[in-house]
């Protein structure tokens, strides 16, 4: 029996307006073809349902997209239809991704009657300028009223998704989105800087973005306000109240196992018998997903064992935590001492410490964990 | 078989860009050496690297086949030049093996300092050289200036010059008909005994070395068995032929021809250029005079990026040095940089061929330092000393005297452009000794250091003028001169390979121009990092390169891995150029710095 934990990704491929900074699978589209889709993610589960090794589904992740363009009955249907493929255990987080709209936050009962238990709120920024420039389709007014209302409704999980390095953004205007998400009391926040990635409008036409310094001076000034209002730094851009961290995204930087469902989701799973690391990704265009002619899987590839000291630290390195040696050595079927050399190296530069049992990273190592990263290629 | 009286042996002085592989394509196309399929253009710069700079390095020769007129038939054999200015030492050995040379001139451009020099060499060897104005066909050919600049510049009679457009093909027959008429045939016994020359050597790797050769007396044979000169080593000849450009082997050579011999030799030094050859029976045929060897001009350091790639990083200079005998080097140690080799090159062109072939034809990833010139010491102790690495230079107060190399300078510049290149002379440290107005053109001749003239002269001269400036040089001696050597520290540990010789009125400028070149160049890291630039135990200059706040992928989307591996691989990917100096990563170009510090 595997005792590497499983989680399932369930992505949902559509917006209403496709975002100029994002380059994740997502497509504006007038008639979504909701009922059909549920039934592929459906029919796609049960293709993998072999891959879970009999183990049941620890966390549930339903991202985009904006997965809350769907209703609340086609999530309650598709998570009681999961749960007979492969059952999910009754602990389980189950995040859905939600767009601060008022068409979306009406939804927010429904989806917590329906089983959903965490929310992740794409909020981005709270200055009206800002959420323009970005594209967004919901205003300042409109963001403070969907966390208002999942906190209403009991919703103790919940994340605001906020963004800092905007363009022209000053310390003071990141302080200010940050004090503005901290008065509303999240128990988690992703606080992630923009970065501008290949294939998006941004790309092509590239805003003014803050230098390196201002940069650098939101980030310091933004951990301080952060520890303040009481949520701790767990990973790179993950703040959280204590006991709140998000399990899904803690079982990827820990090198869990995951099934992907949904057009362009990506898997990762683990053979219990010789440590072979099996991942896939699964067909990116949802008119080629609903194709029933057409395979759900695009790609598989068997992640050479040279690499997984590399693909391992580069998710468990950007967690605060300690990383036991136990966990490289249960996650990789590697002994922990075949990269002994590296560590000391890194040790040496100040990026991470080792103990008998344990190895993690510095502050420096936080901070330049690129650099870090580097060392093990 | 030609007759000895129907064989014409010519060169092509021209400079750079003036159109001398144009024309000589169009003389291979018309005498038929290659069809019209085969003809790619330019067949004679066969290096990738001579195609793409537009430049020849390689001496090469082409054997073609010429009916005259009068319905004779004429063996043409064109010998190539080199025509960039670091590489003139070979434009005399090419001249040697002939009996003519055309002069070729940009009419729109008119005559060139280099072609000046390569021109009384032709004159000197005893060359008939036949002037040929070329691009006639543009709107600023001025054929009569030119006419009067080559007879007031060269000296030599030009009122009617040959007119052609290799271009479009305008008088390139009639100049091939006048060459046979004007160009003597060779001289030579070919019932005597065997005597050539080995014009140049090179190693193929399918047949070893093979050797352009001119045969003087006699004839050589497939089969025969022959003797190297000065190694006194013998040789079963494999072939002998000529290139027509394709390689055509022949069976025999005679007297007045020039072609390839392969004889089995498996090393270049195995039949140096400018040697003789004779039959092994015939041990006593006399010595020809041979050329002057060449030395290097500039020295550098080359390092593999990653020590594991030293022993192919010395394999490939051993192969690249079997085709090219003016790249000397030898084992370098820097404490900085680790093993590596020193250099010596004919100039600066010739130092990037290097280094591009090195990493282009054996995927090697170099460090070069800074380029110095030779300096010579008079110690205390009565020695002299030369020394081609700054890290080399002993202690000042051992040294009684430092002499600078000097160059002796020739510039020809028209006259609108006068005042600056007099300027980047003066600028350079240079002495003038003649200045003489001829027709448009003005004829300077100067004395500078070498050390100023290597570097970027070229370049600079060519900037100031428009590209119209053109320059000849040649070392002349040593001077006694005020030299320092400046050291660069790197957060507070001094890197050997960084340091540079200049001379003392020099050396604040330079060690602050090359911390502020240096702070653009080195990016920012984990750490502030200090440069500093010190004479001794005094810092001239300082400058921080700050330290980056943060070098992290802010989000990533946890499932799919594959995107922040590409990023992450990018990253490694920029490194690749990087070499580390104790903490800090320094690129490429940050060594050679010192070569962008002037104004």
């Amino acid at each position: 029996m595997n005792s590497i934990p499983l989680a399932l990704y369930i992505h949902i491929p559509w917006c209403v307006r496709k975002c100029p900074y994002c380059d994740f699978n997502s497509h504006e589209s007038r008639h979504i073809p909701e009922s059909d889709y549920i039934s592929a993610l459906l029919a796609d589960l049960e293709h993998d349902q072999a891959l879970a090794q009999g183990r049941a589904i620890q966390t549930v992740f339903i991202g985009g997209g904006t997965p809350s363009l769907f209703s609340a009955d086609s999530y309650r249907h598709l998570l009681q239809a999961i749960h007979r493929i492969v059952p999910i255990s009754g602990q389980a987080e189950i995040t859905l991704e939600a767009n601060p709209g008022t068409f979306e936050y009406r939804k927010f009962k429904g989806f917590q009657d329906a089983g959903i238990n965490r929310l992740s709120v794409g909020v981005q920024s709270f200055s009206e300028h800002q959420l323009q420039a970005l594209g967004r389709i919901h205003n300042r007014h409109e963001a403070i009223q969907a966390i208002a209302t999942a906190r209403e409704l009991g919703f103790e999980r919940l994340n605001i998704d906020l963004m800092h390095g905007l363009p022209g953004q000053t310390v003071e205007a990141a302080l200010a989105d940050l004090q503005q998400a901290m008065d509303l009391q999240p128990s988690h926040l992703s606080w992630y800087q923009l970065t501008i990635e290949p294939n998006t409008l941004f790309y092509s036409k590239p805003p003014t973005l803050p230098d390196e310094d201002d940069l650098g001076d939101i980030e310091d000034a933004g951990k301080s306000l952060l520890q303040e209002a009481g949520l701790q730094q767990y990973e790179t851009s993950a703040y959280a109240r204590p006991g709140f961290q998000c399990q899904h995204n803690l079982n990827y930087w820990r090198f869990g196992d995951y099934l992907g469902i949904g057009a362009g989701a990506h898997g990762k799973i683990t053979d219990p018998e010789t440590g072979t690391v099996l991942r896939y990704q699964k067909t990116r265009l949802p008119q080629d997903y609903l194709n029933p002619d057409k395979a759900f899987c695009a790609k598989e590839w068997s992640v050479p064992a040279a690499d997984l000291p590399f693909e391992f630290f580069m998710n468990s390195l950007r967690l605060q935590e300690a990383i036991p040696k136990s966990l490289f050595e249960e996650r990789t079927f590697l002994t922990p001492d075949m990269v002994n050399q590296t560590i000391a190296k890194a040790c040496h530069q100040g990026l991470m410490t080792a103990t008998q049992h344990s190895w993690q990273t510095t502050a420096l190592g936080q901070r330049f964990l690129n650099s870090l990263l580097t060392l093990f290629q | 078989m030609t007759d000895i009286s129907h064989i014409r042996n010519f060169s092509i002085i021209a400079h750079i860009d003036h159109g001398k592989s144009t024309l000589a394509d169009r003389f291979i196309q018309e005498c038929g050496g290659l069809t019209e399929r085969e003809m790619a253009a330019q067949v004679l710069d066969s290096m990738d690297i001579e195609r793409e700079r537009g430049i020849t390095i390689k001496a090469q020769s082409v054997t073609l086949y010429y009916q005259s007129e009068n319905g004779e038939k004429y063996q043409l054999n064109f010998i190539d030049t080199p025509g960039h200015v670091d590489f003139s030492y070979e434009v005399s050995r090419s001249l040697s093996a002939c009996e003519g040379a055309l002069l070729v001139v940009d009419a729109g451009q008119g005559v060139e300092a280099q072609s000046v020099a390569n021109c009384y060499t032709a004159i000197d060897q005893g060359l008939e050289v036949m002037p040929v104005l070329n691009k006639i066909d543009l709107p600023q050919a001025e054929p009569e200036r030119v006419c009067q600049e080559i007879e007031d510049i060269i000296g030599i009679e030009a009122t009617d010059a040959s007119q052609v457009s290799a271009k479009t093909g305008v008088g390139v027959l009639a100049l091939l008909e006048r060459l046979v008429h004007t160009i003597p045939p060779p001289q030579g016994d070919r019932e005597g005994k065997l005597q050539c020359l080995i014009i140049d050597s090179w190693f193929d790797n399918y047949l070893g070395v093979v050797s352009l050769i001119r045969v003087m007396d006699g004839r050589i044979r497939k089969g025969e068995k022959i003797r190297v000169k000065s190694t006194g080593r013998d040789h079963v000849v494999d072939a002998v032929g000529v290139f027509t450009p394709k390689r055509l082997e022949t069976d025999v050579l005679e007297a007045g021809e020039v072609g390839f011999l392969v004889a089995g030799i498996k090393d270049i030094h195995g039949a140096p250029v400018g040697d003789t050859l004779t039959h092994t029976k015939t041990p006593d045929v006399p010595s020809l005079a041979g050329f002057k060897r060449v030395k290097p001009q500039v020295y550098a350091g080359l390092f593999p990026v990653s020590s594991d790639d030293y022993e192919h990083f010395r394999d490939a200079l051993g192969k690249l040095s079997l085709n090219d005998a003016s790249l000397h080097y030898e084992p370098e140690t820097s404490d900085a940089l680790g093993f590596g080799f020193r250099c010596g090159f004919l100039g600066m062109l010739h130092m990037e061929i290097i280094q591009e072939r090195l990493e282009r034809e054996y995927d090697l990833d170099l460090i070069t330092t800074a380029p110095t010139v030779v300096y010579e010491l008079l110690l205390k102790s009565g020695e002299t000393v030369q020394v081609d690495n700054p890290s080399a230079l002993p202690d000042p107060s051992k040294v009684e005297e430092f002499r600078e190399p000097i160059a002796d300078v020739n510039i020809l510049v028209p006259q609108e452009y006068l005042g600056n290149v007099i300027t980047l002379c003066v600028e350079k440290r240079g002495v003038q000794k003649n200045m003489q107005f001829m027709g448009n053109q003005v004829a300077l001749h100067y004395e500078i250091p070498l050390s100023e003239v290597v570097l970027d002269f070229f370049d600079k001269l060519k900037s100031t003028s428009r590209g119209y400036a053109s320059l000849d040089y040649t070392f002349m001696r040593f001077d006694a001169s005020s030299l320092v050597r400046v050291d660069v520290m790197i957060n507070g540990e001094k890197v050997d390979a960084l340091a540079i010789i200049c001379h003392r009125d020099q050396a604040d400028y330079r060690g602050r121009a090359l911390t502020e070149r240096m702070k653009e160049l080195i990016p920012r890291q984990m750490f502030d990092v200090a440069i500093q630039a010190a004479i001794g135990s005094k810092i001239i200059a300082r400058q921080t390169v700050k330290a980056l706040r943060k070098n992290v992928l802010a989000k990533c989307y946890g499932g799919d891995v594959s995107r922040k591996r590409k990023l992450l691989e990018k990253q490694k990917e920029g490194k690749k150029r990087m070499k580390q100096v104790g903490r800090v990563e320094i690129p490429q170009d940050a060594f050679l710095a010192v070569l962008k510090v002037d104004k």
